[in-house]
């Protein structure tokens, strides 16, 4: 009863603490020239939304990760090269496809690729056991590299003409798309840890592994899914990344692992397995989220931003601990 | 003359759990005081606030009539309190010589550790001990029984006039025990008082002078050793009357289940022995003789040197420490007793809760598992309840060989009575059951036959009817 509790006040706590931060933004909140608050504009909160959903999608993945015990320190550069074979793929190949396939193939070849790195960081962890800190760290070099390596440290730009890439840039940047994506993300993984034996797996091994083993789990499987997962959908958040920003872009996606290891952590999953879940990481990733657009809208220095934001990830480990 | 130490009004409690309400406890000078009760009656907890190493939210100490307040370990050490832990609170990777004088407030020739130092501070501590190792021995590499020793002379180096021991035997064999006890007469003659936490009857009964029963977070008694008896001990502990099962007669079966040929690993030398279904094989040893590795090579965990293992069926295993390698300590009784067989209950990897529930239900019955609902993490149970939830993951595994290691370590002796009950059925249902135990009597209790292990080789193999204490331990300690 009692860790459930605790538990379920970890939960309140975070979305008391999201409650909390929503409360002063709108307090704080402009005004805009009909006299209504910029913060709780439609058009603003659904920007809020699409602007979490790139971090949202890879902090869903990491949870998974970081629930076993384990980190994705690659997500970044997975995203970076997802980015440019996306970008890639529209521009120098299968000229002759019809839009729709060609769209589709590159999407597929981009996020293929990426889930392929992600099943590579997870095989080398499950057979080497090395610390998954070493391996994704190595694997957030590597990538980097092949992504620039690929486009010869240049950005692909895509969608500014009358082509395919424009037709890409322009369904994949819809607000509607970006946001429904992230949705859909956090409502599958949400089911699957909650509700199927491989959740049930995750869990169990990062609770303790060792027994885990003793109980004849598929622990080695396991691992490599979680990280295949973890690389699958930072290819889907660079494919994403790419039609925003209108380009492949091998410099993408720098520093993303922290951020969505912050949204992870800020939503009560712990660092040493076992312990959390998605909807924890929904609120920390909505926390930042509207903490970041709360700040803009008050023009507050960016570099203050992340002054304010290392104080909140403290704060909400703390508040989130338990006796 | 007051008492040495009197503890008054002790109460505390962790989250919404009450480990103890208006606890009290007198320790005089110069005896061996057991602390006994229940698993989550509050020994260990009442001892810790003694020690300063868990804090009381109230409590009304003196020491020698003179109020205490024991905030911190060091307040407990400046008044002459030390403690020796069940999971010894020494650093594996320092000399023992460095674990003694870490955070010693006794060394007074200033802070530099400096061998020659260090050795000339130890060396009578260890002595009084009967530590053969050197100072300068690295302290992970001894075994546990010495290691023991390193803390009880630490806390000795502390100038402890009061030595407090929680469970000090449950990872000792008999030959380890023994030195134990000897020391404890040895220290008790010098005037160092001792509380004993234990769940070790026969111990109590031979050690102690007195002992004081906690119940649920409250103190029930204290009495003179020399003027009870374990029934009564036990009924004061459980609050009811506990009839000491005897192990139902049980006809043989010749119907081989495993066959051990020479199994020899890093650890075990030419074991042979035959296990038939139905019967119960006991396997007895020091620590380090090769009980647990056993468990490992039947359980496929360790690598097979040399010689053969044939099952006919699959082989269980509850492993030595349930918390390190049985139990995820975080999830729900329900999702630990499925764990090994969630395959039975999934449709396209999707987990069917009710069958799931089902599954448990007749199970947690047949166990006599008591927890609030079994969406409770195993954390909050009991030893003996997350020991039954071990089992109940095996049994719904339902192997036809049973590995048990040491299943009752730390469990209170309602517990026990289930654990051993739940083996007689397991053979009555025509298991093969082997069951590894540091307790010789629990052995003679439980098995049809008793294998013994010294040194990783099997010097002895008796029938339950021929088995004694003397025997066994006659060859657990041959070479």
């Amino acid at each position: 009863m009692l860790i459930a509790l605790v538990r379920s006040l970890a939960k309140a706590q975070s979305l008391a603490a999201l409650a909390g931060i929503i409360l002063l933004a709108i307090l704080i909140s402009p005004m805009a020239a009909d006299g209504s608050r910029i913060f709780l504009q439609i058009g603003n909160l659904t920007d809020i939304l699409r602007q979490i959903s790139l971090i949202g999608i890879l902090a869903l993945a990491m949870t998974y990760v970081i629930l076993t015990g384990g980190i994705d320190l690659s997500v970044g550069s997975i995203l970076a090269l997802a980015t440019a074979l996306v970008a890639m793929g529209l521009t120098r190949a299968w000229q002759a496809a019809p839009y729709g396939w060609h769209i589709a193939m590159a999407i597929a070849a981009a996020v293929a690729a990426s889930a392929l790195v992600g099943a590579l960081n997870g095989v080398v962890i499950a057979a080497t056991r090395i610390q998954p800190f070493i391996v994704t760290l190595a694997a957030m070099i590597g990538v980097r590299g092949l992504a620039k390596w690929l486009t010869d440290n240049q950005n692909i730009d895509i969608g500014f003409g009358r082509d395919v890439a424009a037709e890409f840039a322009a369904v994949f940047r819809e607000k509607a798309i970006v946001i429904g994506a992230y949705a859909t993300g956090a409502a599958m993984f949400w089911v699957v840890l909650a509700r199927t034996v491989f959740g049930r797996h995750v869990r169990a091994i990062g609770d303790n592994e060792k027994a885990a083993k003793y109980a004849g789990l598929p622990i080695r499987r396991t691992k490599v899914w979680v990280y295949t997962l973890s690389g699958l959908f930072s290819g889907l958040a660079g494919v994403l990344y790419a039609a925003e920003n209108h380009q492949g872009n091998p410099n993408a996606g720098v520093a993303y692992e922290l951020d969505a290891i912050a949204a992870v952590v800020i939503g009560g999953t712990r660092l040493s397995g076992g312990k959390g879940g998605i909807s924890g990481t929904i609120v920390g990733t909505l926390i930042m989220g509207v903490l970041t657009n709360m700040l803009r809208l008050n023009n507050v220095d960016s570099n203050v931003e992340m002054m304010i934001k290392a104080v909140i990830i403290v704060l909400a480990v703390v508040v989130q601990r338990d006796r | 003359m007051p008492p040495l130490l009197q503890a008054e009004n002790v109460s505390k409690h962790y989250g919404g759990v009450c480990a103890l309400r208006n606890a009290h406890f007198t320790l005089r000078a110069a005896e061996v005081h057991a602390l006994i009760g229940e698993n989550g009656a509050g020994k260990s907890t009442l001892a810790r606030i003694l020690a300063g190493s868990t804090e009381a939210d109230r409590a009304t100490i003196a020491i020698d009539g003179r109020p205490a307040l024991i905030h911190h370990p060091l307040d407990a050490q400046r008044l002459g309190i030390g403690m020796i832990y069940q999971e010894l609170d020494l650093f594996p990777n320092l000399t023992v010589g460095e674990n003694v004088v870490i955070g010693n407030l006794h060394l007074r020739e200033g802070r530099l550790a400096i061998p020659r130092r260090i050795e000339a501070f130890c060396r009578p501590f260890l002595e009084r001990v009967g530590l053969a190792c050197g100072v300068n021995a690295r302290v992970g590499g001894l075994p546990i029984g010495q290691q023991q020793l390193v803390a009880i002379a630490r806390a000795l180096s502390m100038d402890a006039r009061i030595l407090l021991m929680d469970e000090p035997t449950s990872s000792l064999f008999d030959d380890a025990v023994e030195r134990l006890f000897g020391l404890i007469a040895e220290l008790k003659r010098a005037g160092v008082a001792m509380v004993y936490v234990s769940h070790k009857m026969d111990e109590i009964l031979r050690i102690c002078d007195r002992a004081t029963v906690l119940r649920d977070g409250e103190t029930i008694g204290t009495v003179e050793t020399a003027k009870t008896n374990v029934d009564e001990l036990i009924r004061m502990m459980v609050g009811r009357d506990l009839k000491l099962a005897v192990r139902p007669q049980r006809g043989g079966s010749d119907d081989v289940v495993l066959r051990v040929e020479g199994l020899t690993t890093d650890k075990l030398r030419g074991v042979s022995f035959e296990l038939r279904r139905g019967e119960v094989l006991g396997v007895a040893g020091l620590v380090g003789a090769g009980r647990s590795e056993l468990g490992a090579a039947l359980f496929g965990m360790d690598r097979i040197r040399g010689g053969a293992i044939h099952t006919r069926g699959s082989v269980g295993l509850l492993p030595e420490d349930r918390r390190l390698e049985g139990l995820m300590m975080r999830m729900s009784v329900l999702e630990n007793s499925t764990m090994a067989v969630l395959s039975r209950f999934q449709r396209l990897g999707f987990i069917r809760a009710r069958e799931e529930e089902r599954a448990l239900r007749p199970l947690a019955r047949q166990l006599a598992l008591q927890c609030d609902s079994t969406a409770q993490p195993v954390g909050q149970l009991s030893g003996g309840n997350q020991q039954k939830v071990l089992l109940a993951r095996w049994l719904l595994r339902d192997p036809d060989v049973l590995f048990l290691d040491d299943p009752t370590r730390g469990i209170d002796v309602a517990a026990k009575q289930d654990i051993y009950r739940i083996v007689d059925e397991l053979a009555a249902a025509g298991k093969g059951v082997i069951l590894v135990s540091s307790e010789l009597l629990e052995l003679l209790r439980c098995c049809d036959r008793i294998l013994v292990l010294s040194g990783g080789s099997l010097t002895a193999i008796y029938d339950a009817k021929e088995a004694t204490q003397e025997k066994i331990m006659a060859a657990a300690t041959q070479c």
